[in-house]
Protein backbone atom coordinates (compact mmCIF):
# COMPACT_ATOMS: atom_id res chain seq x y z
CA UNK A 1 0.00 0.00 0.00
CA UNK A 2 2.99 2.26 1.08
CA UNK A 3 4.45 1.86 -2.75
CA UNK A 4 0.50 2.46 -4.54
CA UNK A 5 0.77 5.54 -2.26
CA UNK A 6 3.91 6.83 -3.42
CA UNK A 7 3.40 6.12 -7.12
CA UNK A 8 0.35 8.27 -6.84
CA UNK A 9 2.83 10.91 -5.21
CA UNK A 10 4.79 10.75 -8.00
CA UNK A 11 2.23 11.75 -9.97
CA UNK A 12 0.84 14.40 -8.12
CA UNK A 13 5.13 15.53 -8.23
CA UNK A 14 4.92 14.65 -11.89
CA UNK A 15 2.61 16.99 -13.36
CA UNK A 16 4.30 19.46 -11.79
CA UNK A 17 7.83 18.53 -13.29
CA UNK A 18 5.40 18.55 -16.58
CA UNK A 19 4.40 22.44 -15.65
CA UNK A 20 8.26 22.86 -15.71
CA UNK A 21 8.84 21.57 -19.24
CA UNK A 22 5.77 22.96 -20.81
CA UNK A 23 6.99 26.62 -21.33
CA UNK A 24 10.06 25.17 -22.90
CA UNK A 25 8.24 22.81 -24.98
CA UNK A 26 6.42 26.14 -26.30
CA UNK A 27 9.36 27.87 -27.46
CA UNK A 28 11.17 24.95 -28.91
CA UNK A 29 8.63 24.12 -30.54
CA UNK A 30 6.89 27.26 -32.12
CA UNK A 31 10.72 29.33 -32.25
CA UNK A 32 12.65 26.59 -32.56
CA UNK A 33 15.56 27.96 -29.95
CA UNK A 34 16.25 26.85 -26.64
CA UNK A 35 15.94 29.30 -23.52
CA UNK A 36 18.93 28.83 -21.26
CA UNK A 37 16.99 30.79 -18.75
CA UNK A 38 14.10 29.19 -18.48
CA UNK A 39 15.33 28.28 -14.78
CA UNK A 40 15.95 31.24 -13.62
CA UNK A 41 12.41 32.95 -14.46
CA UNK A 42 11.20 29.65 -12.18
CA UNK A 43 13.32 30.73 -9.95
CA UNK A 44 12.47 34.42 -9.69
CA UNK A 45 8.34 33.77 -10.08
CA UNK A 46 9.05 32.25 -6.49
CA UNK A 47 11.06 35.02 -5.45
CA UNK A 48 8.66 37.25 -6.28
CA UNK A 49 6.10 34.89 -4.39
CA UNK A 50 8.46 35.23 -1.40
CA UNK A 51 8.26 39.02 -1.66
CA UNK A 52 5.09 39.22 -2.31
CA UNK A 53 4.54 36.59 0.93
CA UNK A 54 6.28 39.43 3.50
CA UNK A 55 4.00 42.28 2.27
CA UNK A 56 0.83 40.57 2.53
CA UNK A 57 1.59 37.71 5.43
CA UNK A 58 -2.46 36.93 5.47
CA UNK A 59 -2.92 36.11 2.05
CA UNK A 60 -2.22 32.68 0.59
CA UNK A 61 0.66 31.73 -1.67
CA UNK A 62 -1.78 29.96 -4.55
CA UNK A 63 -3.21 33.57 -4.48
CA UNK A 64 -0.22 35.01 -5.52
CA UNK A 65 -0.36 33.31 -8.80
CA UNK A 66 -3.15 35.43 -9.99
CA UNK A 67 -0.48 39.02 -10.13
CA UNK A 68 2.20 37.04 -10.91
CA UNK A 69 1.25 34.91 -14.09
CA UNK A 70 0.18 38.75 -15.28
CA UNK A 71 3.81 40.28 -14.61
CA UNK A 72 5.25 37.16 -16.17
CA UNK A 73 3.37 37.08 -19.30
CA UNK A 74 4.00 40.83 -20.19
CA UNK A 75 7.74 40.07 -18.96
CA UNK A 76 8.28 37.68 -21.89
CA UNK A 77 6.03 39.41 -23.94
CA UNK A 78 8.26 42.71 -23.76
CA UNK A 79 11.55 40.47 -23.36
CA UNK A 80 10.60 38.45 -26.96
CA UNK A 81 10.00 42.79 -28.20
CA UNK A 82 13.14 43.85 -27.15
CA UNK A 83 15.88 41.32 -26.93
CA UNK A 84 15.14 37.84 -28.20
CA UNK A 85 13.63 38.70 -31.76
CA UNK A 86 17.20 40.15 -32.75
CA UNK A 87 18.21 36.85 -32.58
CA UNK A 88 15.29 34.42 -33.02
CA UNK A 89 15.40 34.56 -36.88
CA UNK A 90 19.36 33.68 -37.28
CA UNK A 91 20.05 30.57 -38.89
CA UNK A 92 22.44 29.39 -36.08
CA UNK A 93 21.24 28.29 -32.93
CA UNK A 94 24.11 29.38 -30.77
CA UNK A 95 23.16 33.00 -31.08
CA UNK A 96 19.76 32.32 -28.95
CA UNK A 97 21.58 30.50 -26.51
CA UNK A 98 24.72 32.54 -25.87
CA UNK A 99 22.08 35.42 -25.35
CA UNK A 100 19.90 33.79 -22.66
CA UNK A 101 22.75 31.97 -21.07
CA UNK A 102 24.48 35.36 -20.45
CA UNK A 103 20.67 36.67 -18.80
CA UNK A 104 20.66 33.67 -17.10
CA UNK A 105 23.98 34.81 -15.27
CA UNK A 106 23.10 37.78 -15.29
CA UNK A 107 19.38 37.09 -13.11
CA UNK A 108 21.14 34.65 -11.19
CA UNK A 109 23.63 37.34 -9.63
CA UNK A 110 20.86 39.92 -9.58
CA UNK A 111 18.79 37.21 -7.27
CA UNK A 112 21.22 36.56 -5.41
CA UNK A 113 21.98 39.98 -4.38
CA UNK A 114 18.62 41.29 -4.08
CA UNK A 115 17.59 38.04 -1.93
CA UNK A 116 20.91 36.58 0.01
CA UNK A 117 21.99 32.58 -0.30
CA UNK A 118 19.48 31.48 1.99
CA UNK A 119 17.45 29.14 1.13
CA UNK A 120 13.56 30.14 1.01
CA UNK A 121 10.28 28.19 0.64
CA UNK A 122 6.60 29.61 0.52
CA UNK A 123 4.61 28.87 3.25
CA UNK A 124 1.09 27.44 2.47
CA UNK A 125 -0.32 27.00 5.94
CA UNK A 126 -2.71 23.92 7.31
CA UNK A 127 -3.59 23.59 3.68
CA UNK A 128 0.28 22.15 3.23
CA UNK A 129 -0.65 19.33 5.68
CA UNK A 130 -4.13 18.63 4.44
CA UNK A 131 -5.16 15.35 2.92
CA UNK A 132 -8.08 12.99 2.26
CA UNK A 133 -8.39 9.54 2.37
CA UNK A 134 -9.17 7.46 -0.74
CA UNK A 135 -9.30 3.09 -0.35
CA UNK A 136 -7.10 3.74 2.48
CA UNK A 137 -4.77 6.19 0.87
CA UNK A 138 -3.51 9.00 2.19
CA UNK A 139 -3.28 11.56 -0.55
CA UNK A 140 -1.81 15.57 0.02
CA UNK A 141 -4.65 18.14 -1.60
CA UNK A 142 -2.31 20.39 -1.90
CA UNK A 143 -0.68 17.89 -4.80
CA UNK A 144 -3.76 17.10 -5.51
CA UNK A 145 -4.69 21.06 -6.27
CA UNK A 146 -1.15 21.54 -7.98
CA UNK A 147 -2.13 18.38 -10.54
CA UNK A 148 -5.20 19.54 -11.23
CA UNK A 149 -3.74 22.52 -11.91
CA UNK A 150 -1.36 21.36 -13.68
CA UNK A 151 -3.50 19.73 -15.93
CA UNK A 152 -6.14 22.54 -16.45
CA UNK A 153 -3.20 24.53 -18.23
CA UNK A 154 -2.67 21.81 -20.50
CA UNK A 155 -5.36 21.35 -21.03
CA UNK A 156 -6.25 25.04 -22.14
CA UNK A 157 -3.05 25.23 -24.03
CA UNK A 158 -3.86 22.40 -26.35
CA UNK A 159 -7.70 24.04 -26.53
CA UNK A 160 -5.99 27.31 -27.52
CA UNK A 161 -3.42 26.15 -30.19
CA UNK A 162 -6.25 23.69 -31.58
CA UNK A 163 -9.16 25.40 -31.93
CA UNK A 164 -8.58 29.12 -32.07
CA UNK A 165 -7.62 31.40 -34.51
CA UNK A 166 -4.20 32.44 -32.98
CA UNK A 167 -3.22 28.38 -32.12
CA UNK A 168 -3.62 28.36 -35.95
CA UNK A 169 -1.12 31.31 -36.38
CA UNK A 170 0.86 29.88 -33.65
CA UNK A 171 1.45 26.31 -35.54
CA UNK A 172 1.21 28.01 -39.09
CA UNK A 173 3.96 30.12 -38.06
CA UNK A 174 6.25 27.17 -36.30
CA UNK A 175 5.73 25.33 -39.73
CA UNK A 176 7.09 28.42 -41.57
CA UNK A 177 7.82 31.95 -40.63
CA UNK A 178 8.46 33.52 -43.94
CA UNK A 179 4.95 31.76 -45.74
CA UNK A 180 3.36 33.19 -42.65
CA UNK A 181 4.02 36.62 -43.40
CA UNK A 182 2.29 36.42 -47.12
CA UNK A 183 -1.14 35.57 -44.89
CA UNK A 184 -0.12 39.17 -43.10
CA UNK A 185 1.29 37.57 -40.05
CA UNK A 186 3.88 39.35 -38.22
CA UNK A 187 5.96 36.03 -37.27
CA UNK A 188 7.77 38.53 -34.52
CA UNK A 189 4.71 39.18 -32.45
CA UNK A 190 3.32 35.98 -32.40
CA UNK A 191 6.83 35.35 -30.88
CA UNK A 192 5.95 37.94 -28.10
CA UNK A 193 2.78 35.82 -27.46
CA UNK A 194 4.61 32.61 -27.12
CA UNK A 195 7.27 34.03 -24.93
CA UNK A 196 4.64 35.61 -22.63
CA UNK A 197 2.36 32.49 -21.66
CA UNK A 198 5.88 30.27 -21.60
CA UNK A 199 7.04 32.50 -18.97
CA UNK A 200 3.43 32.57 -17.47
CA UNK A 201 3.79 28.55 -17.23
CA UNK A 202 7.20 29.03 -16.34
CA UNK A 203 5.93 30.85 -13.26
CA UNK A 204 3.00 28.47 -12.19
CA UNK A 205 5.51 26.29 -11.81
CA UNK A 206 7.71 28.29 -10.25
CA UNK A 207 5.75 29.59 -7.76
CA UNK A 208 4.29 25.80 -6.75
CA UNK A 209 7.94 24.24 -6.70
CA UNK A 210 8.71 26.90 -4.18
CA UNK A 211 5.59 25.41 -2.03
CA UNK A 212 6.84 21.66 -2.26
CA UNK A 213 10.95 22.02 -1.53
CA UNK A 214 12.90 25.00 -0.68
CA UNK A 215 14.94 27.01 -3.58
CA UNK A 216 17.70 29.49 -3.95
CA UNK A 217 19.17 31.91 -6.44
CA UNK A 218 21.06 29.10 -8.01
CA UNK A 219 18.08 26.64 -8.08
CA UNK A 220 17.14 27.85 -11.67
CA UNK A 221 20.06 25.46 -12.83
CA UNK A 222 18.24 22.31 -11.37
CA UNK A 223 14.80 23.54 -12.55
CA UNK A 224 16.27 24.23 -16.05
CA UNK A 225 18.02 20.60 -16.01
CA UNK A 226 14.47 18.74 -15.28
CA UNK A 227 12.69 20.94 -17.58
CA UNK A 228 14.81 20.20 -20.42
CA UNK A 229 14.91 16.66 -19.05
CA UNK A 230 11.03 17.11 -19.47
CA UNK A 231 11.07 18.00 -22.68
CA UNK A 232 13.48 15.83 -24.33
CA UNK A 233 11.64 12.69 -22.67
CA UNK A 234 8.28 13.29 -23.92
CA UNK A 235 9.67 15.06 -27.62
CA UNK A 236 11.37 18.16 -28.79
CA UNK A 237 8.29 20.21 -28.86
CA UNK A 238 5.31 18.00 -27.69
CA UNK A 239 3.02 18.99 -25.05
CA UNK A 240 1.18 15.83 -24.04
CA UNK A 241 4.94 14.33 -24.08
CA UNK A 242 5.84 17.04 -21.61
CA UNK A 243 3.43 16.35 -19.06
CA UNK A 244 4.18 12.44 -19.41
CA UNK A 245 7.65 12.70 -19.54
CA UNK A 246 7.16 14.89 -16.24
CA UNK A 247 4.98 12.33 -14.95
CA UNK A 248 7.36 9.54 -15.23
CA UNK A 249 9.93 11.75 -13.70
CA UNK A 250 8.41 12.37 -10.93
CA UNK A 251 7.09 8.60 -10.10
CA UNK A 252 10.67 7.90 -10.68
CA UNK A 253 12.23 10.02 -8.64
CA UNK A 254 9.93 9.69 -5.63
CA UNK A 255 10.02 5.90 -6.11
CA UNK A 256 14.09 5.74 -6.16
CA UNK A 257 13.82 8.07 -3.01
CA UNK A 258 11.97 5.36 -1.05
CA UNK A 259 14.08 2.89 -2.25
CA UNK A 260 17.25 4.81 -1.45
CA UNK A 261 16.63 8.08 1.03
CA UNK A 262 20.64 9.60 -0.52
CA UNK A 263 19.46 9.90 -3.82
CA UNK A 264 18.17 12.80 -4.61
CA UNK A 265 16.88 13.28 -7.99
CA UNK A 266 19.66 10.50 -8.96
CA UNK A 267 17.13 7.80 -10.53
CA UNK A 268 15.00 10.49 -12.85
CA UNK A 269 18.21 11.19 -14.37
CA UNK A 270 19.34 7.79 -14.91
CA UNK A 271 15.62 7.22 -16.15
CA UNK A 272 16.28 10.62 -18.74
CA UNK A 273 19.29 9.10 -19.47
CA UNK A 274 17.96 4.99 -20.64
CA UNK A 275 14.86 6.94 -22.00
CA UNK A 276 16.82 9.03 -24.54
CA UNK A 277 19.13 6.01 -25.64
CA UNK A 278 16.05 4.11 -26.07
CA UNK A 279 14.13 6.60 -27.75
CA UNK A 280 16.21 9.65 -29.02
CA UNK A 281 13.58 11.21 -30.50
CA UNK A 282 11.44 11.48 -27.02
CA UNK A 283 8.02 9.46 -25.86
CA UNK A 284 5.76 11.21 -28.58
CA UNK A 285 8.27 12.17 -30.86
CA UNK A 286 8.39 11.49 -34.55
CA UNK A 287 10.22 8.56 -35.50
CA UNK A 288 13.33 8.73 -37.46
CA UNK B 1 -5.04 50.36 -66.32
CA UNK B 2 -1.79 49.31 -64.49
CA UNK B 3 -1.97 46.85 -61.39
CA UNK B 4 1.65 46.27 -61.00
CA UNK B 5 4.80 48.70 -62.37
CA UNK B 6 8.52 47.48 -61.79
CA UNK B 7 11.39 49.81 -62.70
CA UNK B 8 14.94 49.53 -62.45
CA UNK B 9 14.37 46.73 -60.15
CA UNK B 10 18.01 44.87 -58.46
CA UNK B 11 17.67 42.50 -56.15
CA UNK B 12 20.97 40.78 -53.94
CA UNK B 13 21.70 37.83 -52.12
CA UNK B 14 24.33 39.38 -50.18
CA UNK B 15 26.89 40.04 -52.83
CA UNK B 16 25.19 38.19 -55.31
CA UNK B 17 23.25 40.25 -57.53
CA UNK B 18 20.04 38.13 -58.97
CA UNK B 19 18.22 40.87 -60.45
CA UNK B 20 19.60 43.31 -62.95
CA UNK B 21 17.32 46.59 -63.91
CA UNK B 22 14.16 44.78 -64.32
CA UNK B 23 11.19 46.72 -65.50
CA UNK B 24 7.79 45.28 -66.44
CA UNK B 25 4.36 45.54 -66.46
CA UNK B 26 0.73 43.48 -65.59
CA UNK B 27 -2.49 45.33 -66.26
CA UNK B 28 -5.61 45.35 -65.07
CA UNK B 29 -7.07 41.31 -65.45
CA UNK B 30 -4.32 40.68 -67.57
CA UNK B 31 -2.28 37.37 -67.30
CA UNK B 32 1.38 37.69 -68.00
CA UNK B 33 3.99 34.57 -68.47
CA UNK B 34 7.42 35.17 -66.74
CA UNK B 35 9.36 32.46 -68.37
CA UNK B 36 13.16 31.51 -68.16
CA UNK B 37 15.73 29.01 -67.54
CA UNK B 38 16.80 27.86 -63.55
CA UNK B 39 18.39 30.19 -61.89
CA UNK B 40 17.26 32.93 -64.67
CA UNK B 41 15.79 35.25 -61.30
CA UNK B 42 12.38 34.17 -61.79
CA UNK B 43 11.28 32.94 -57.87
CA UNK B 44 13.85 36.00 -57.06
CA UNK B 45 11.72 38.25 -58.62
CA UNK B 46 8.51 37.56 -57.12
CA UNK B 47 10.11 37.25 -53.51
CA UNK B 48 10.98 41.06 -54.31
CA UNK B 49 7.16 41.92 -55.39
CA UNK B 50 5.67 40.00 -51.86
CA UNK B 51 8.31 41.51 -49.88
CA UNK B 52 10.37 38.93 -48.76
CA UNK B 53 13.79 40.05 -50.62
CA UNK B 54 14.67 43.14 -48.53
CA UNK B 55 17.78 43.63 -50.18
CA UNK B 56 16.61 45.62 -53.52
CA UNK B 57 16.44 49.09 -55.11
CA UNK B 58 14.04 50.44 -58.00
CA UNK B 59 10.73 51.31 -57.88
CA UNK B 60 7.45 48.84 -56.91
CA UNK B 61 4.63 49.67 -57.43
CA UNK B 62 1.13 48.28 -57.16
CA UNK B 63 -1.88 49.92 -57.56
CA UNK B 64 -0.47 52.93 -56.93
CA UNK B 65 1.39 52.34 -53.72
CA UNK B 66 5.12 51.92 -53.36
CA UNK B 67 5.61 49.26 -52.33
CA UNK B 68 9.44 48.37 -52.79
CA UNK B 69 10.38 48.86 -48.77
CA UNK B 70 6.52 47.78 -47.20
CA UNK B 71 7.18 44.66 -45.18
CA UNK B 72 5.68 41.47 -46.31
CA UNK B 73 2.76 41.55 -43.91
CA UNK B 74 1.32 44.34 -44.86
CA UNK B 75 1.81 44.00 -48.49
CA UNK B 76 -0.14 40.65 -48.12
CA UNK B 77 -2.85 42.93 -47.40
CA UNK B 78 -2.88 45.27 -49.94
CA UNK B 79 -4.11 42.25 -52.37
CA UNK B 80 -0.69 40.27 -53.36
CA UNK B 81 -0.83 37.18 -53.11
CA UNK B 82 1.93 34.33 -53.78
CA UNK B 83 1.56 30.62 -54.67
CA UNK B 84 5.26 29.76 -53.76
CA UNK B 85 7.67 26.87 -55.27
CA UNK B 86 7.03 23.96 -53.76
CA UNK B 87 3.43 25.03 -52.09
CA UNK B 88 5.04 25.63 -48.73
CA UNK B 89 1.88 24.27 -46.94
CA UNK B 90 1.59 24.37 -43.45
CA UNK B 91 1.90 20.60 -42.50
CA UNK B 92 0.65 21.07 -39.16
CA UNK B 93 -2.78 22.35 -39.84
CA UNK B 94 -5.72 20.37 -41.79
CA UNK B 95 -6.14 21.62 -45.70
CA UNK B 96 -9.62 23.86 -44.72
CA UNK B 97 -7.32 25.78 -40.85
CA UNK B 98 -4.74 26.13 -44.44
CA UNK B 99 -7.41 28.13 -46.24
CA UNK B 100 -8.47 30.04 -43.12
CA UNK B 101 -4.66 31.14 -42.99
CA UNK B 102 -5.26 32.78 -46.62
CA UNK B 103 -8.46 33.98 -45.53
CA UNK B 104 -6.74 36.22 -42.53
CA UNK B 105 -6.59 39.36 -44.07
CA UNK B 106 -10.31 39.33 -44.34
CA UNK B 107 -10.08 41.22 -47.70
CA UNK B 108 -13.86 41.16 -49.12
CA UNK B 109 -14.40 39.44 -52.92
CA UNK B 110 -15.96 36.37 -54.15
CA UNK B 111 -13.55 34.04 -52.84
CA UNK B 112 -14.59 31.94 -49.84
CA UNK B 113 -14.93 28.66 -48.92
CA UNK B 114 -17.47 27.69 -50.86
CA UNK B 115 -15.86 29.31 -54.18
CA UNK B 116 -12.65 27.17 -53.57
CA UNK B 117 -14.13 24.20 -53.12
CA UNK B 118 -16.42 24.38 -56.07
CA UNK B 119 -13.00 25.64 -57.86
CA UNK B 120 -11.09 22.40 -56.57
CA UNK B 121 -13.98 19.98 -54.87
CA UNK B 122 -11.73 17.27 -53.54
CA UNK B 123 -10.01 19.62 -51.75
CA UNK B 124 -13.85 19.44 -49.78
CA UNK B 125 -13.53 16.21 -49.28
CA UNK B 126 -9.86 16.35 -48.19
CA UNK B 127 -10.18 19.54 -45.67
CA UNK B 128 -10.12 17.98 -42.50
CA UNK B 129 -6.69 15.89 -43.88
CA UNK B 130 -3.35 17.02 -43.23
CA UNK B 131 -1.83 18.18 -46.06
CA UNK B 132 1.13 15.90 -46.51
CA UNK B 133 -1.58 13.16 -47.14
CA UNK B 134 -2.65 14.74 -50.78
CA UNK B 135 -0.91 14.09 -53.84
CA UNK B 136 1.11 16.68 -55.51
CA UNK B 137 -1.86 18.04 -57.50
CA UNK B 138 -3.67 18.32 -55.00
CA UNK B 139 -1.80 20.23 -52.57
CA UNK B 140 -1.11 22.44 -55.87
CA UNK B 141 -5.00 22.93 -55.23
CA UNK B 142 -4.74 23.91 -51.74
CA UNK B 143 -1.72 26.30 -52.16
CA UNK B 144 -3.80 28.02 -54.99
CA UNK B 145 -6.58 28.08 -52.32
CA UNK B 146 -5.24 29.79 -49.67
CA UNK B 147 -3.80 32.70 -51.81
CA UNK B 148 -7.33 33.05 -53.34
CA UNK B 149 -8.69 33.17 -49.97
CA UNK B 150 -7.02 36.51 -49.41
CA UNK B 151 -9.05 37.50 -52.54
CA UNK B 152 -6.04 38.94 -54.39
CA UNK B 153 -5.84 41.76 -57.05
CA UNK B 154 -3.07 39.65 -58.53
CA UNK B 155 -2.29 35.74 -57.87
CA UNK B 156 1.41 35.06 -58.49
CA UNK B 157 2.27 31.37 -59.22
CA UNK B 158 5.73 30.30 -58.99
CA UNK B 159 6.34 26.75 -61.56
CA UNK B 160 3.05 25.15 -60.40
CA UNK B 161 3.38 22.71 -62.82
CA UNK B 162 6.74 21.01 -61.36
CA UNK B 163 6.37 17.85 -60.98
CA UNK B 164 3.05 17.28 -62.00
CA UNK B 165 1.35 14.72 -64.04
CA UNK B 166 -0.31 16.58 -67.63
CA UNK B 167 -3.25 15.32 -66.88
CA UNK B 168 -3.34 17.35 -62.98
CA UNK B 169 -1.52 20.29 -64.81
CA UNK B 170 -4.83 20.76 -67.44
CA UNK B 171 -7.17 20.60 -64.54
CA UNK B 172 -5.32 23.64 -62.43
CA UNK B 173 -4.36 25.23 -65.80
CA UNK B 174 -8.31 25.65 -66.49
CA UNK B 175 -8.95 27.07 -63.00
CA UNK B 176 -6.92 30.33 -63.64
CA UNK B 177 -10.04 30.82 -66.18
CA UNK B 178 -12.27 31.02 -63.17
CA UNK B 179 -9.70 33.08 -61.51
CA UNK B 180 -10.00 35.60 -64.24
CA UNK B 181 -13.10 35.98 -64.29
CA UNK B 182 -13.67 36.95 -60.94
CA UNK B 183 -10.85 40.04 -62.03
CA UNK B 184 -7.88 39.05 -61.03
CA UNK B 185 -4.38 39.49 -62.59
CA UNK B 186 -2.12 36.73 -62.68
CA UNK B 187 1.69 36.61 -63.05
CA UNK B 188 2.76 32.66 -64.05
CA UNK B 189 5.84 31.94 -63.57
CA UNK B 190 7.15 28.85 -65.54
CA UNK B 191 9.92 26.92 -67.01
CA UNK B 192 7.40 25.21 -69.81
CA UNK B 193 7.28 27.93 -71.98
CA UNK B 194 4.35 27.04 -74.32
CA UNK B 195 2.31 26.13 -71.58
CA UNK B 196 2.83 29.64 -70.16
CA UNK B 197 2.49 31.21 -73.57
CA UNK B 198 -0.67 29.59 -74.21
CA UNK B 199 -2.46 30.24 -71.10
CA UNK B 200 -0.90 34.46 -71.21
CA UNK B 201 -1.79 37.53 -72.76
CA UNK B 202 1.72 38.55 -72.75
CA UNK B 203 5.04 37.49 -72.45
CA UNK B 204 8.24 38.17 -70.92
CA UNK B 205 11.06 36.24 -70.39
CA UNK B 206 14.24 36.30 -68.11
CA UNK B 207 18.27 35.36 -68.22
CA UNK B 208 20.75 35.33 -65.93
CA UNK B 209 18.43 38.55 -63.94
CA UNK B 210 17.73 40.53 -67.26
CA UNK B 211 14.93 40.59 -68.92
CA UNK B 212 15.70 39.31 -72.84
CA UNK B 213 12.84 39.02 -74.29
CA UNK B 214 9.27 40.74 -74.10
CA UNK B 215 5.98 41.18 -76.20
CA UNK B 216 2.67 39.45 -76.43
CA UNK B 217 2.03 35.50 -76.46
CA UNK B 218 0.60 35.40 -79.71
CA UNK B 219 2.84 37.06 -81.93
CA UNK B 220 5.87 34.92 -80.13
CA UNK B 221 8.64 33.90 -82.53
CA UNK B 222 9.90 30.66 -81.16
CA UNK B 223 13.54 31.54 -82.56
CA UNK B 224 13.42 34.80 -80.82
CA UNK B 225 12.00 33.12 -77.21
CA UNK B 226 14.61 30.49 -77.65
CA UNK B 227 17.93 32.99 -78.24
CA UNK B 228 16.48 34.63 -75.08
CA UNK B 229 15.76 31.47 -73.13
CA UNK B 230 19.07 30.20 -73.62
CA UNK B 231 21.05 33.29 -74.81
CA UNK B 232 22.37 31.99 -77.71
Amino acid sequence: MIWVETIINGVLFGGLYGLLGVGLALIVGVMRVVNVSHGEFIVLAAFMGVSLAGLVPSVHPLVFLVPIVLVFFGLGYVLQAVLFNKIVSRPDPFAAILLTFGLAVVMRNVMLEGYGADPRTLTAGTLAHASVQILGLSIGILPLLMLGLSTVLFVALQLILTRTRFGRIMRATADNRDVVRLMGVNPARVYNVVMGLALALASVAGVLLAIRSSFTAYTGVERLLIAFEVVVLGGLGSFWGAMLGGILLGVVQLVGLKLDPNAGPLYAHLLFFVGVLLRPNGLLGART
Amino acid sequence: MTLLEVRGLDAFYGDFQALFDLTLEVGSGETVALVGANGAGKTTFLKCLVGLIESKRGEIRFGGDDIATTPAERIAQLGLSLVPEGRLLFPSLTVEENLMMGALNRRPGAWTFDTVYELFPILRERRRQSPNSLSGGQQHMVAIGRALMSNPKLLLCDEISLGLAPMVIEQIYASFARIRAQGASIVLVEQDVKRAAGAADRVYCLLKGRVTLQGSARGLSLDDLSRAYFGA
